[in-house]
């Protein structure tokens, strides 16, 4: 495999891995909120002011 | 009329059942999440298999065209769910006054496609200029293709910004405006490249006869590509929808508490 073949490889294989980075990170910090929420959601039906 | 207290036991409404038809219901709900997420889990192997073991090698870009794959569908995506943003904020405004509730769900519909739109448009943005360091030897070019997928980046992410850091009730409707004023760069990015001579490939769809995909396989590889990143991209915003509304409604929650304190 020559250095250009490596290199387009690398680029690649980046580029697929910072997408699904991208989207699982963004899925993961909407569950952690929805988490949050339900935690609120609970804890105000339990403590009404 | 006011509800009676004393109700005959004959026309007393029934007790709520926890073993009936609401669970059920819920149980079919959650089965067809369930469903759709797996399918497009499915959809997602599907498509990342044929972008990297089917769709033929091109023949000067070699490997690196296959960031293709996830750049063009990722752009489409953004595109569409800033087109849903519009409408929620067109919706917001044309409904505040008379309609509250559904100005409300609008509103939830304009954050939730703008901020899923920046998501994709983060990952156009990414992997554009991966390609193209390899393609074109450079990191960025300040085309015109280029610089207004920029500018609409930086509007939507002003509009996020607007939207967590500001207070105050005139907070959705100004969003709602300027969600409106940056889904106009959308057809400038779009055309933009059939406007101006630019550095960028010409358009897959609708370029003329020497734009597109010539080979079957590539196209294949894309279409599939396109249909698994949109229903990612519908179940992720399904998903900020349903935080959003439930956000709404704790405000309101909290707002009548304190009104009742």
């Amino acid at each position: 495999m020559d250095q250009r073949a490596i290199l387009d490889h690398q680029f690649t294989v980046a580029a697929y891995v910072l997408t699904w980075a991208i989207q699982l990170g963004y899925l993961a910090w909407l569950g952690l909120k929805w988490r949050g929420q339900k935690r609120d959601a609970g804890g105000s039906a339990r403590n009404p002011r | 009329m006011e509800p009676s207290l004393h109700l005959p036991v004959e026309s007393a409404p029934p007790a709520p059942s926890y073993t009936g038809s609401v669970p059920t219901g819920f149980s079919m709900k959650k089965l067809a999440i369930g469903l759709y997420a797996a399918a497009t889990a499915a959809l997602m192997v599907w498509g990342f298999y044929q972008a990297i073991y089917v769709a033929p090698d091109e023949q000067t870009m070699h490997e690196v065209q296959r960031i293709f794959y996830y750049h063009v569908p990722s752009a489409m995506v953004a595109f569409l769910f800033f087109a849903i943003s519009l409408a929620g904020s067109i919706g917001f405004l044309a409904f505040r006054r008379n309609r509250p509730d559904w100005a409300q769900a609008a509103d939830a519909w304009a954050l939730a496609g703008a901020e899923v739109g920046v998501v994709f448009c983060t990952v156009v943005l990414i992997t554009g200029p991966l390609w193209g360091r390899r393609a074109w030897g450079i990191w960025w070019t300040w085309d015109a293709r280029l610089t207004t997928t920029l500018v609409l980046w930086l509007i939507y992410v002003s509009y996020l910004l607007l939207r967590r850091f500001a207070a105050g009730p005139q907070v959705q409707t100004l969003a709602a405006v300027l969600g409106i004023f940056g889904a106009l760069d959308v057809p400038i990015v779009y055309m933009s490249n059939r406007w101006w001579r630019t550095q960028h490939p010409a358009p897959v769809f609708g370029g003329g006869e020497d734009s597109g995909i010539k080979d079957p396989g590539m196209m294949h590889a894309f279409l599939w590509n396109l249909v698994a990143w949109l229903a990612w991209g519908l179940l992720i915003l399904a998903l900020r929808y349903r935080v959003e509304r439930r956000q709404q409604r704790l405000a309101a929650q909290e707002a009548q508490e304190a009104l009742n304190a």
